[in-house]
């Protein structure tokens, strides 16, 4: 019982890890680039939305109608202002200038917010749960899982059957080949970070209700969704998660053997993960 | 049929030799500091030197070998309190030990490499990272090296503050030399030849007869182990050790801002961005954040608009190379430039 329950919130908290891993998986589908300040964004945008909350008296609802559009432009303007000029064939430059915003923006948010940890109250929402014969389920947990399995699938509809996921698709495959049959790549990496930042909205607002946040979070949250990318397969939204759920119940299994075991647990599962199948585990053989 | 004329390959300049004679005044002058300098000045003097190592390492491996690591505090750590372990567990001669810690990151590096390579570019740094966090978490769940209190070299105290300090800058003089001088060497080397190639386009040099991916694992390797002397030289000031400080990503950071800053794929760029981190840090860390806010921003910035750093800048303006890794071919009767 005590190993189903370990199971049940391993898929509930892979539900969270999901959210974050699905906007890096598209970024890096369609650049090859990794934001490093993934996780500080999402850490920035939660506090923003618990200083909202707080001075405008906004509930979960009215916060993410107000966050998520915030997101995207902040990821607009992102890629607009520094990742345009760093995306290409060498990784260096993408990764220094995202590692720089990263330091930048942690110590930003610790210059504004101090290094408290603070969370978003939920109205109940937070502590609610149903008893399932023994093992308690939360409500809000349920609400995140669900969330990003609906996020998944309608980013992974966007993709294989809109004409913006034509245009994406064309742009991840060969830039060059892309702009000359009129795909703008430069209006289809913008709006993929815009998306994957405004996923991070959501996240944001989830991540400060079931738990606290505070300035340095954000690169054990970038870990996670760097650990469920590889784990799934890199660049498939499904096998991120997929590999979100491996890595909550890695976590959840390890926590219940020694409190000080679960993140290392993950840890352990990603680099096997890494030695048995580098491919990730939705991807075919080659 | 034309006769090639009969060249001398020159391999110095004047500013090399200059630069070289001015290496070797500054080494000795480090090596004599404890019967000139007060112990502040040798603390300093310690700190830079493992500064200049842990950049000059970071910068062989993302601006020749194409590794771009945020993981080499998992060195630190691991040199770090493999040097404690050995000293207090064990009851090795600390002076001793030193050499004896590098083991450990060379072992540790190997599965690493061998793991991690598969990882595209931008994926393989943030690997490194993942490999850094477990090795804390291992190190912090250790009962063995008590936990995450870590540990404290109580060893030292049956040496004067005057012997310790001619040995500190004694084991400080060999690591620039092998961090530093090692690279230069080894650029110098026909390996040189090889990593400047792959530095400046890995497909062309692999099908130029570079190993690459061999070549990669060896430089891999002997960054960890460089990386790893200078985290042993650097506790071992500091007389203590803990999981969150050994293993503080902090170290990724300043080896990246020095190196990116200075002039990425130069020896003479990780010394001058070394300097400068090792004078803002004594200037401006009394302004917290705000000062880590302006390191990011100005990484950031770097990033963006000027690639080369520093060193980049002067040398495209003047040809005065202090470490010269390349030949020039001068004809016998020409004085050369």
């Amino acid at each position: 019982m005590q190993w189903l329950d370990a199971l049940i919130q391993g898929v509930l908290l892979g539900g969270m890890y999901a959210q974050y891993a699905l906007g890096m998986a598209l970024m890096f589908g369609v650049m090859r680039i990794v934001n490093i300040a993934h996780g500080d964004l999402m850490i920035l945008l939660a506090l923003t939305g618990i200083s909202l909350a707080a001075a405008f008296s906004l509930g979960t609802l009215s916060l993410i109608v107000v966050l998520v559009p915030l997101a995207a432009a902040l990821g607009w303007a992102l890629q607009r202002g520094i990742l345009n000029k760093v995306v290409g064939e060498d990784p260096l430059p993408s990764l220094i200038a995202t590692f720089g915003l990263s330091i930048a923006l942690q110590n930003l948010m610790l210059q504004i917010w101090s290094a408290d940890t603070r969370s978003l109250r939920g109205g109940g929402l937070e502590s609610a749960s149903i008893d399932l014969g023994g093992v308690y389920i939360g409500v809000l947990p349920v609400i995140v899982l669900v969330t990003a399995i609906v996020l998944t699938a309608s980013l992974d509809f966007v993709i294989r059957g809109t004409r913006f996921g034509r245009g994406l698709r064309a742009a991840a495959a060969d830039t060059e080949a892309a702009a000359m049959t009129g795909v703008n790549p430069k209006t289809i990496y913008a709006a993929s970070t815009a998306i994957a930042v405004a996923i991070l909205g959501i996240a944001a607002v989830f991540q400060s209700l079931r738990a606290t946040v505070s300035p340095a979070d954000g690169p054990a949250q970038l870990i996670y969704a760097f650990e469920a990318v590889i784990i799934g397969g890199m660049g498939s939204l499904w096998g991120a998660f997929v590999g979100s759920m491996v890595l909550g119940v890695a976590q959840a299994i390890g926590f219940r053997i020694d409190p000080g075991w679960g993140i290392l647990f993950g840890h352990v599962i990603f680099l096997a993960a890494l030695a048995i199948r580098p491919e990730g585990v939705m991807m075919k053989r080659r | 049929m034309t006769t090639l004329p009969i060249v001398n390959v020159q391999r110095h300049t004047l500013s090399s030799r200059i630069a070289m004679s001015l290496s070797v005044v500054a080494l000795m002058a480090l090596i004599a500091m404890p019967w000139w300098a007060d112990s502040g000045w040798i603390r300093w003097a310690v700190e830079l030197s493992c500064y200049i190592a842990i950049a000059q390492m970071w910068n062989l491996l993302a601006g020749y070998a194409g590794l771009v690591s945020v993981g080499q505090q998992a060195f630190i750590g691991a040199a770090g309190y493999a040097l404690f372990v050995l000293c207090q567990k064990f009851g090795v001669n600390p002076f001793l030990a030193v050499p004896l810690a590098m083991i450990v990151p060379a072992i540790l590096s190997v599965p690493t490499y061998l793991l991690l390579h598969r990882l595209d570019g931008p994926y393989f740094a943030i690997g490194t990272w993942v490999v850094a966090e477990a090795v804390r978490l291992v190190t912090t769940n250790l009962d063995f090296v008590n936990a995450g209190a870590g540990l404290t070299l109580r060893v030292m105290t049956q040496y004067r503050l005057h012997e310790r300090e001619v040995a500190m800058t004694i084991l400080c003089a060999i690591l620039l030399l092998v961090t530093v001088g090692g690279s230069y060497w080894l650029l110098r080397s026909r390996h040189g030849l090889a990593l400047t190639a792959m530095r400046d386009n890995p497909v062309s040099a692999g099908s130029q007869g570079v190993n690459v991916s061999r070549l990669r694992f060896l430089v891999f390797i002997a960054a960890a182990v460089g990386t790893g002397f200078a985290g042993a030289i650097y506790y071992m000031a500091q007389l203590r050790i803990t999981p969150a400080s050994g293993y503080d990503p902090k170290w990724a950071s300043i080896s990246i801002f020095i190196v990116m800053v200075g002039g990425i794929g130069s020896i003479e760029g990780a010394i001058i961005g070394a300097l400068l981190y090792f004078f803002a840090d004594r200037f401006f860390s009394q302004y917290g954040a705000i000062y880590m806010v302006v390191l990011g921003c100005l990484t950031l910035f770097m990033a963006i608009y000027a690639r080369g750093g520093i060193w980049g800048f002067v040398s495209s303006r003047f040809d005065a190379p202090w470490f010269p890794v390349g030949r020039r071919l001068v004809l016998p009767n020409d004085k050369g430039t």
